[in-house]
C-alpha cells in the first residue's frame, strides 16, 4: 500500500512534467496541426540555455525560465513563419520531414557545440527533498506540479478571455471560418507555434535541476508526449494535462508492476488502442480522425 | 467489334508492343541507367564501392516498396523498418532453428509480414495524417522493444549472429559480386512492382483513395481493401528485402532491425526522389546515399555532428525548394527532352472501347426501395421517416427547400450514410432486393452518384477522373481508357481531356461529375444538383443528355432546383420539406399542392395570392 | 672528393633505405566509429592504437618496414560491414584493429574471416565474438563474462568481508540498460551468482532512455536489496544515484560495470559526495598500482605529449596494450599470413602484471585471451582508484554508499 501511494505520487509528479511539455504540443500538433518531430529538441535547446545562462551568469533556473521562454517563443515563431508557413500548400507529408531534418540539425548542432558529454546544473534548494507521511518528493518537483497547473489555468485564462486567445480558438476548430470573420491566419499559428514553444522554455527550465542535458535529451521526451497529446483528445489543454498525468501514472504503476523495460510498451500499447477504438481521445475533446 | 476478329490479333498486338516498348527512349533510358548499378561496380572491380552500390540497391528497394504505401496510397508509414525486422529476424530464425534455407526462409518472413500488415493497416486506415504516422511509429516501437525483451526468441539486445555457411543456398558469399546480382535483382523487382501498380488499376484507385475518399467510394473503390492490397504488397517486399540485408550483414539486432530513423530516412528518399512516382525513390537513394557517405567522410573526422548538422539543415532547405521532390521538380523537363530522342513522343492510341454493361430488367418494376428512412445527427433529425419507391426507367425529380434533408436522403439511398433507423432495398444481378452494407457495394450494384459539392481528383486529368469510375466496369486500362473517352464525349469533356482536373470552372466539374459516374454505367443515377453552375445552353443539354440516359435504360433521380429544367424532365416528383416528404405526384399536380408552395414561398404567400 | 661521394653513398643509401621502407609498409586497418553517437569513446580507443603503431614506427617499424594506420569509420552494423571490406580489399591490409563497439565488431569480424585477414579486438566485451568458431579473431581486453564475474565475485570477495558478513546472507539486485551491453553482462551476473550460490531478489531491465527509475529503485527497495550491481550508461547512472537518494534507498554497495560509472561527468552530476563509496568493475583506470600495471605511467605521459590532454577514459590505454601484443606477435609471426600469425600467437604466454593494464596473455582455441579481468575500483573523494584486487589496489576500500 505504502508503495502504491508513493508510485501514485510519483506518477503525478512525473506527470507535471509531461504535462507541460505536452500542453506545448498541444498547441502546435493540435492547433497549427503541424507534427513537430523537433519538439523534443525545442526542449534540449531550451535546457542548454538554462544551463548556460546558470552556469555562466549563475543565474537560478527559476529566474532563467523568463528569458529562455522568450527565446522559445521567438524559436518556435521562426521555425513556423520561416519553415513550416512557406510548406503550407505542400503536401502534408512534407512539413513532417522539415521537422525531421530541423531535429537532425539541432540535435547535432549541439553536439558540434557541446560534444557528447552530459552537463548538469546543480540548484541545491531544487533538489531538497519534502517528506509528508513517509512519502517523499522533491521541491522541484513540486514546483513543476504547481507550474503546470498554473499554465493550464493561465492558458484557459488567455483562450477564453483575450481577443488573441478566441483568434486562437475559431482557428483551431474551422480554418476556413476563421479566414473568413477576418482572423489573420497565418499569424495566428505562427503566434500559437510559438506559444507551444514557450511551454516547451517553461519546461526546460523546470526540467534541469533534475535532468542533465546532452544533445539527445529531446529523443527522451517527444514520443511521450505525442501519446499525451493524442490520449487526451489533440487540441484540449485539459485533455493535454489529465492525459499527461496517466502516461505518468501508468509509466510508474507499470514500471513496477510489470516490467521496468516494458512500460512503454504499455503505453504505447494504450496509446494505439486509444487511436483504434477512441480516435477522438479519452475525454472526446477532440476528433483523432480527422 | 466482334470477338472472332479480336482473338487472333492480341498475340501480335502484344509482341509489337513488347518491341515499340522497347524502342520508347523512355523504356531504353531507364534501363540503361539501371544496369549502371551493376556495370560501375563491375568496371571499378572493388568491393567497398560494390558494398556502396548494394546499399544504394538496398535502401532504394526499401524506399520504391514504402512508396507503395506513403506515397501512392498518401499513408504516411514511419514504421516501415517492422516489415524489414520481420523479415530479417524470421530468416535467421529459421536458419538457426530449422538449418532452413533463406532463400525459403524469407517467404516466412513475407507472410509473416503480411499477416502484421494487415494487423496494422486494418484497423489503421481509418486514421488520417499524422494519426496514421504515429500509429506506425507506435507499432514499430512495441515490436523493438518485444523484441529486446524476449531475449530467449529473438537473442534480445546482444543480437542474433548469421552462421557463415558460404555459398548460394545460403546467401553468404566470399564473391561480392553475388550480393549485387541479388540486390540489383530485389531492386528490380520492386522497381517492377510498383510502375506494375502504378500502371494498373490498383494504382488509379491509390491515386483516387488518396485524394478523395467519398468520391472513390462512389466510384465503387473499396478504400479499404486498396490500401490494404497496398500495405500488403509493400510490407512483402520489405520483408523480402529486409531478409537480403541481414544475410548480408550477418548480423541481427533489434536496433538496427527496428530502427525508426532508418523508417524516417527511407521515407525521405522517397520525398526527395519525388513522392508517388515510379523512379522518385531511386532516384532520391542515388542522390543521398553518395552524399551522405562523402559528407561523412569530408566533415566526420573534422567535428563530431557536423556532418549531421549539415545533412538536417539540407533536408530542410530541401523540403523547402524541391517539394515536389526532383522528379516532381524537373520530371517534366527531363521527359520532354527524352521524348525528343529516337523513337520518341508517341501518345497512347486509344482502342475501341469496350461494350457496356447491357442493363436488364422491366421498365416500370421497383428498383430501389426506402423504406422509413431517419437519420438523426445528434438533436437534428435530417429526414424524418422518409419512404419512397423509385421505378424502373423513370426520371424522378425531388424538389424542396435548402435543408429540407435532400442530400441527406441521397446519402442514404447510396451507402454514404447508414439511416438511424429504416432500410435501404435495391434489385441486385439475380432480380432479388438486397440490402448492401457500404458505399462501394451500392456503387458496384449500380448506383452512381454525384455531388452538390464536386470532389474531382484535383492532380489527375479530367480523363483519369473519368477512369476511376470506368475501371469499375473494365479493370484493363485501355478499356478503362477507351470506356473514360466515350463517357467525356458524351458531356462534351474531350477537347479538355488532358487538363488538370482543378483547373476546371465550375461547370466543367459539374459535368465531369456526371460524367465520372456515368463511367461506372450505373443503372441508378443519381444526380445532386448538375444543372447548377451551367449556361442556359449547358442547361438544356444537360437535360437533353439525361433524357439520353434514361432511354439507354438507366433510371435516373435527380435533385435540383433549377424548376423549368426539373418540371420538363421529371416524369414524377417528390416534395421533401424538413425531412419529410410532403408531395408525391407528376409535375403539374405537385406544383398545384398548397404545401408545396408554403414551402417553398411561405404561408403568407400562400394566403396572399388567396390559394 | 672522397668526401663528397661517401656523402653521397650515404644519402643513397639512407634514400635507399626509406624507399625499400616505404614500400614494403605494413598495412593494417583500424575500424572505428570516428563519427556519429559513438565517436567520442572510439576516438579514444583508436588512439591506443595509434600510440602503439607510432612507437613501433619510431623504433624502426615491424621488423624494419613502416606500419601504415588505415582507419575505417564504422558508425552503424552496415557501415561496419561496408568499411571492413573497403579494408580488407581495397586497401589490402594484413590484419584490422577495432572496435570499442560491440555489435560493430560482430558485423566486421564475420567479413573479416570470409576475407580471411586476422581481427584483433582491444576494446568490445560482447562474448560471442570469440565464441563463433572465427579462427582469426583474437581478442585481449576482458569479456562482459568477466566483467560480470568480476562484480558478482566483488560481492563475496571484497564486499561481504568489509560489511563483515556471511556473502550469502546480503540480497543482490541485478539493474541494467537493456541494450546488448546491461543485457549479456546481466544475464552472465545471474548465472555467475547462482554458481556462487549468492541470492539474488531481483533482476530488472529498463531502457536507457528512461525518464523515470523510481519504479525501480522502488522495487528494491521493497525487495529490501543491500548490494546493486548496475550496469549502465551515462544518463541512467545519474539519474540512478540521483533519484535513490530522492526515495531514501540506501544499500550497502552498489557496483557498476564501467559504462557511466567510469566517467568523470557522472560524479560531477550526481556530487561527489553521493558517489563517494560507489564501486566500479572496468578496465583499468589511470589510478592503478604501476607494480602492477608497468608503462601506465609512461603511456599517460606519451598521451598528453601527443594530444595536449590526459586520456578521456581507460579505453585508449586498453588499446594500446592489445595493439602491442599483436604488434609484437606480427614482429615474431614467419610471415603475416593469417595461419602463421594465429601459431605465434597462441604461443604467446605473458604472465599477469606484465603489461600496462595489468592483465597477463594467454590465447584460447577460440582467440580469447584467458588472463585478463578487470579490475574493481571505487569513487572516493571524487577520484576513481582501484581497489582490488590487492597487488593492483592503490587504496583500500571503504564500506558503504554516499556520505548521507
Amino acid at each position: 500500500m505504502d508503495v502504491l501511494v508513493q508510485l501514485l505520487l510519483n506518477g503525478i509528479l512525473l506527470g507535471s512534467m509531461y504535462a507541460i511539455i505536452s500542453v506545448g504540443l498541444t498547441l502546435i500538433f493540435g492547433i497549427v496541426r503541424v507534427v513537430n518531430f523537433a519538439h523534443g529538441e525545442f526542449l534540449m535547446v531550451g535546457m542548454y540555455a538554462t544551463y548556460l545562462l546558470g552556469a555562466h551568469l549563475g543565474l537560478n533556473p527559476y529566474v532563467s525560465a523568463v528569458p529562455v521562454i522568450v527565446l522559445l517563443f521567438v524559436l518556435g515563431a521562426m521555425v513556423q513563419r520561416f519553415i513550416i508557413q512557406p510548406l503550407l500548400g505542400a503536401d502534408e507529408h512534407i512539413q513532417i520531414f522539415a521537422t525531421v531534418g530541423l531535429s537532425t540539425a539541432l540535435i547535432n548542432l549541439a553536439l558540434l557545440v557541446f560534444g557528447a558529454d552530459l552537463y548538469s546544473l546543480t540548484v541545491p534548494s531544487a533538489r531538497q527533498a519534502v517528506s509528508a507521511g513517509g512519502y517523499t518528493m522533491l521541491v522541484g518537483q513540486l514546483v513543476m506540479l504547481a507550474c503546470a497547473i498554473a499554465l493550464v489555468g493561465g492558458l484557459h485564462f488567455f483562450m477564453q478571455t483575450t481577443a488573441l486567445g478566441r483568434a486562437i480558438r475559431a482557428t483551431a476548430q474551422n480554418r476556413n471560418a476563421a479566414l473568413l470573420m477576418g482572423v489573420k491566419v497565418d499569424r495566428v499559428y505562427v503566434i500559437t507555434f510559438g506559444l507551444g514553444a514557450a511551454c516547451v522554455g517553461l519546461a526546460s527550465a523546470l526540467v534541469i535541476p533534475l535532468y542533465p542535458v546532452t544533445p539527445t535529451i529531446g529523443t527522451y521526451f517527444v514520443l511521450t508526449a505525442f501519446v499525451v497529446v493524442v490520449l487526451g483528445g489533440m487540441r484540449s489543454i485539459y485533455g493535454a494535462f489529465v492525459g499527461a498525468m496517466i502516461i505518468g501514472i501508468v509509466d510508474s504503476l507499470s514500471g513496477y508492476y510489470i516490467a521496468p523495460d516494458l512500460k512503454e510498451v504499455v503505453y504505447f500499447a494504450i496509446f494505439i488502442l486509444i487511436l483504434i477504438f477512441k480516435p477522438t481521445g479519452l475525454f472526446g475533446f477532440g476528433r483523432g480522425t480527422e | 467489334m466482334t470477338a472472332k476478329t479480336i482473338v487472333p490479333a492480341v498475340p501480335n498486338q502484344r509482341h509489337a508492343g513488347f518491341l515499340a516498348r522497347l524502342t520508347n527512349p523512355r523504356v531504353y533510358c531507364s534501363l540503361i541507367a539501371l544496369s549502371l548499378i551493376l556495370i560501375v561496380p563491375g568496371v571499378i572491380d572493388s568491393p567497398f564501392v560494390m558494398h556502396v552500390f548494394v546499399t544504394i540497391c538496398i535502401f532504394a528497394a526499401l524506399s520504391t516498396a514504402w512508396n507503395i504505401v506513403g506515397g501512392y496510397a498518401g499513408q504516411l508509414s514511419l514504421g516501415h523498418m517492422v516489415f524489414y525486422g520481420v523479415g530479417g529476424y524470421t530468416t535467421a530464425l529459421l536458419i538457426q532453428h530449422f538449418s532452413l534455407s533463406p532463400w525459403i526462409g524469407m517467404w516466412g518472413g513475407v507472410a509473416l509480414s503480411v499477416i502484421l500488415s494487415v494487423a496494422i493497416g486494418y484497423p489503421c486506415f481509418r486514421l488520417r495524417g499524422p494519426f496514421f504516422s504515429l500509429a506506425t511509429i507506435a507499432f514499430l516501437e512495441v515490436v523493438r522493444l518485444l523484441s529486446i525483451h524476449f531475449t530467449g526468441v529473438t537473442g534480445g539486445a546482444a543480437g542474433l549472429i548469421v552462421p557463415l555457411n558460404l555459398g548460394w543456398a545460403w546467401m553468404i558469399f566470399e564473391n561480392k559480386f553475388n550480393y549485387l546480382y541479388i540486390a540489383f535483382g530485389l531492386l528490380l523487382l520492386t522497381l517492377l512492382v510498383s510502375w506494375g501498380i502504378r500502371n494498373s488499376r490498383l494504382g488509379y484507385y491509390l491515386t483516387a483513395v488518396r485524394e478523395r475518399e467519398d468520391a472513390a467510394l462512389a466510384a465503387g473503390v473499396n478504400n479499404t481493401g486498396v490500401k490494404l492490397k497496398a500495405v500488403v504488397i509493400s510490407a512483402a517486399l520489405t520483408s523480402l528485402v529486409g531478409s537480403f540485408h541481414a544475410m548480408y550483414m550477418t548480423f541481427l539486432e533489434p536496433a538496427t532491425m527496428f530502427s525508426l530513423a532508418t523508417s524516417i530516412e527511407i521515407a525521405m528518399f522517397a520525398l526527395i526522389g519525388g513522392l508517388g512516382t515510379v523512379m522518385g525513390p531511386l532516384l532520391g537513394t542515388v542522390l543521398v546515399v553518395p552524399l551522405a557517405e562523402l559528407a561523412r567522410g569530408w566533415l566526420g573526422a573534422s567535428a563530431n555532428g557536423l556532418h549531421g548538422f549539415v545533412y538536417g539543415t539540407v533536408l530542410v532547405i530541401i523540403t523547402l525548394t524541391l517539394p515536389g521532390g526532383l522528379v516532381g521538380t524537373f520530371g517534366p523537363r527531363f521527359t520532354k527532352w527524352i521524348d525528343r530522342l529516337p523513337g520518341g513522343g508517341r501518345l497512347h492510341d486509344t482502342g475501341q472501347a469496350p461494350a457496356q454493361r447491357a442493363i436488364v430488367g422491366e421498365v416500370g418494376k421497383p428498383i430501389l426501395e426506402a423504406k422509413n428512412l431517419v437519420m438523426k445527427f445528434g438533436g437534428l433529425t435530417a429526414t424524418d421517416n422518409v419512404s419512397i419507391t423509385l421505378n424502373r426507367g423513370e426520371i424522378l425529380g425531388i424538389i424542396g427547400p435548402n435543408g429540407a434533408g435532400k442530400t441527406t436522403l441521397f446519402s442514404q439511398i447510396s451507402g454514404f450514410l447508414t439511416p438511424t433507423s429504416g432500410t435501404v432495398g435495391l434489385v441486385g444481378p439475380d432480380g432479388a432486393m438486397t440490402s448492401p452494407s457500404s458505399a462501394d457495394e451500392f456503387a458496384r450494384l449500380g448506383v452512381g452518384r454525384t455531388f452538390q459539392i464536386v470532389q474531382p481528383f484535383g492532380k489527375l486529368t479530367v480523363l483519369e477522373n473519368i477512369m476511376i469510375g470506368a475501371f469499375m466496369r473494365h479493370p484493363k486500362v485501355e478499356d478503362a481508357r477507351a470506356a473514360a473517352l466515350r463517357a467525356a464525349r458524351l458531356v462534351d469533356l474531350e477537347d479538355i481531356k488532358d487538363v488538370e482536373a482543378r483547373n476546371l470552372p465550375i461547370g466543367g466539374l459539374k459535368r465531369l461529375e456526371v460524367a465520372r459516374t456515368l463511367a461506372t454505367e450505373p443503372s441508378i443515377l443519381l444526380l445532386d444538383e448538375v444543372m447548377a453552375g451551367q449556361s442556359q445552353s449547358d442547361t438544356q443539354r444537360m437535360v437533353n443528355l439525361i433524357r439520353a440516359i434514361r432511354d439507354t435504360g438507366v433510371t435516373i433521380i435527380a435533385i435540383e432546383h433549377n424548376m423549368q429544367a426539373i418540371m420538363s424532365l421529371s416524369d414524377r416528383i417528390v416534395v421533401i420539406d424538413s425531412g419529410r416528404v410532403i408531395a408525391e405526384g407528376n409535375p403539374q399536380e405537385v406544383v398545384k399542392s398548397r404545401r408545396v408552395i408554403e414551402a417553398y414561398l411561405g404561408e403568407d404567400f400562400v394566403d396572399a395570392q388567396g390559394l | 672528393m672522397k668526401v663528397v661521394i661517401k656523402a653521397a653513398l650515404a644519402a643513397g643509401l639512407v634514400l635507399g633505405a626509406s624507399q625499400a621502407f616505404a614500400q614494403e609498409a605494413v598495412r593494417i586497418g583500424a575500424l572505428y566509429p570516428f563519427s556519429g553517437g559513438l565517436a567520442l569513446l572510439g576516438d579514444e580507443s583508436f588512439r591506443g592504437l595509434e600510440i602503439a603503431v607510432e612507437e613501433r614506427n619510431a623504433a624502426g617499424g615491424l621488423n624494419g618496414k613502416k606500419i601504415d594506420l588505415i582507419k575505417g569509420d564504422a558508425v552503424d552494423p552496415n557501415q561496419a560491414v561496408g568499411e571492413a571490406r573497403r579494408l580488407t580489399s581495397v586497401d589490402r591490409v594484413s590484419v584490422i584493429f577495432g572496435t570499442y563497439s560491440s555489435s560493430l565488431a560482430l558485423a566486421a569480424t564475420q567479413v573479416a574471416q570470409l576475407a580471411g585477414i586476422p581481427y584483433f579486438e582491444l576494446g568490445a566485451i560482447s562474448d560471442p565474438i570469440t565464441e563463433r568458431g572465427l579462427k582469426y579473431v583474437f581478442r585481449t581486453n576482458p569479456t562482459s563474462k568477466n566483467f560480470a564475474n568480476r562484480m558478482v565475485d566483488s560481492v563475496a570477495e571484497a564486499v561481504a568481508p568489509a560489511l563483515n558478513v556471511d556473502p550469502k546472507s546480503l540480497k543482490i539486485g541485478i539493474i541494467h540498460e537493456d541494450s546488448l551491453y546491461g543485457q549479456t553482462v546481466s544475464s552472465f551476473q545471474v548465472a555467475r551468482a547462482k554458481e556462487k550460490g549468492l541470492n539474488v531478489v531481483e533482476t530488472l531491465p529498463y531502457s536507457a532512455k528512461s525518464v523515470d527509475l523510481t519504479p525501480v529503485i522502488l522495487r528494491l527497495k521493497s525487495a529490501g536489496v543491500d548490494v546493486v550491481l548496475q550496469t549502465s550508461y551515462q544518463n541512467d547512472t545519474v539519474l540512478f544515484f540521483r533519484q535513490m537518494k530522492d526515495q531514501g534507498f540506501k544499500p550497502k554497495a552498489v557496483i557498476g560495470a564501467g559504462g557511466g560509472y567510469s566517467t568523470r561527468d557522472t560524479a560531477q552530476a550526481v556530487g561527489n559526495e553521493n558517489i563517494e563509496g560507489a564501486l566500479n568493475v572496468d578496465f583499468p583506470q589511470y589510478r592503478t598500482n604501476p607494480q602492477a600495471a608497468p608503462g601506465i605511467d609512461e603511456f599517460v605521459k606519451k598521451y598528453q605529449a601527443k594530444y595536449g590532454i590526459p586520456p578521456r577514459s581507460g579505453h585508449s590505454l586498453t588499446n594500446y596494450m592489445g595493439a602491442n601484443v599483436f604488434l609484437d606477435a606480427m614482429a615474431s609471426s614467419k610471415d603475416l599470413k593469417a595461419e602463421s600469425i594465429r601459431e605465434t600467437l597462441l604461443k604467446v604466454d605473458i604472465p599477469e602484471g606484465k603489461t600496462p593494464t595489468g592483465w597477463g596473455v594467454k590465447f584460447d582455441e577460440k582467440g580469447q585471451n584467458t588472463r585478463v579481468s578487470p579490475f574493481l575500483m571505487q569513487w572516493q573523494g571524487g577520484e576513481l582508484v582501484t581497489v582490488f584486487p590487492p597487488e593492483a589496489a592503490v587504496t583500500k576500500m571503504k564500506a558503504g554508499v554516499g556520505t548521507n
